[in-house]
């Protein structure tokens, strides 16, 4: 079991070699709670990507910077808060502009983005602070998608996404 | 304690007579990247041979792994080829079918049926 109300907080380096120890303590947090395979596979690929934007965009490669991870349990849901005190990145026109490659033509595939468009598609809520720094706070619902439903990342109808800024 | 070894990132060429499949093994992420594409580049670039990825080991991918195999496609795809895939794990298929990559990467299957006529 697990206790609410508690959050589990830890400070990684913000590099790379790091962000396997944040989806391995997510995998230990999640599976406590009941999440589902396929939840958890989502949430390690989004909380991934939160990590992936800080070390490339806000930190852009300074190695002596860290990133703070919570993560905030409920009966209801998971939350993963990835803050760092970088340069601000403006994920809301990044936000914007995430697509999926869908209906593409070779020559117009783009990577860029895709870490967002993820982070959106993966997760049911998808917060930005942009307060000294940026903050991602990204959300699962617990029971949200029925186990085995492996169209849950096509169909979800649930994608919120919220600004607020600073 | 060394855990669970088979999470690291490993990539294994295999030239066979009709081109080079490459087996992808372990968790490809932001910090695998640069490797991976350091690997793949130089094999993407014979556009005489095919290329295969198999990802039947692939633990985890992320938008950093999938981004070089678009750049891979679409240096393929330059050079008048392709890129194919086999054995794609449904943990990997349906993030790739999530993004929209999947109608892109030929499968290793495809290509047998053309080869042999498709069926009737």
């Amino acid at each position: 079991m697990i206790a609410h109300n508690k959050p589990v907080r830890m400070t990684i380096p913000a590099h790379a070699d790091y962000i396997d120890v944040v989806r391995l303590s997510l995998y230990g947090i999640a599976t406590r709670m009941g999440y589902s395979f396929e939840d958890i596979e989502d949430m390690k690929v989004a909380v991934s990507e939160a990590c992936n934007n800080v070390i490339v965009h806000a930190y852009k490669g300074h190695d002596d910077a860290y990133i703070d991870v919570v993560f905030q349990t409920s009966p209801q849901a998971l939350s993963i808060r990835i803050k760092d005190f970088g340069e601000s990145f403006d994920f809301k026109r990044a936000a914007e502009r995430a697509e999926s490659l869908h209906g593409k033509e070779v020559t117009e595939l783009k990577a860029g983005g895709l870490g967002i468009y993820m982070m959106q598609a993966l997760m049911d809520e998808v917060e930005v602070i942009n307060e000294n720094g940026t903050e991602v706070v990204l959300t699962k619902w617990l029971g949200g998608s029925l186990g085995g439903n492996t169209h849950a990342a096509q169909s979800n109808v649930s994608i919120l996404s919220r600004y607020s800024s600073g | 304690m060394r855990m669970n070894p088979t999470n690291v990132f490993e990539v294994t060429q295999l030239e066979t007579d009709t081109g080079t499949i490459v087996y992808l093994q372990g968790q490809l992420d932001l910090s695998m990247s640069p490797y991976f594409r350091s690997v793949m580049e130089p094999l993407a670039a014979q556009q005489d041979k095919k290329l295969t990825l198999n990802l039947r080991d692939l633990k985890y991918i992320d938008s950093t792994g999938i981004g070089i195999i678009i750049s891979l496609l679409k240096l393929r795809n330059e050079l008048g080829t392709t890129l194919f895939v086999e054995e794609i794990s449904p943990k990997t298929q349906r993030l790739f079918d999530m993004i929209g990559i999947t109608e892109f990467l030929r499968h290793e299957e495809d290509s047998r049926v053309e080869q042999t006529g498709g069926t009737a």
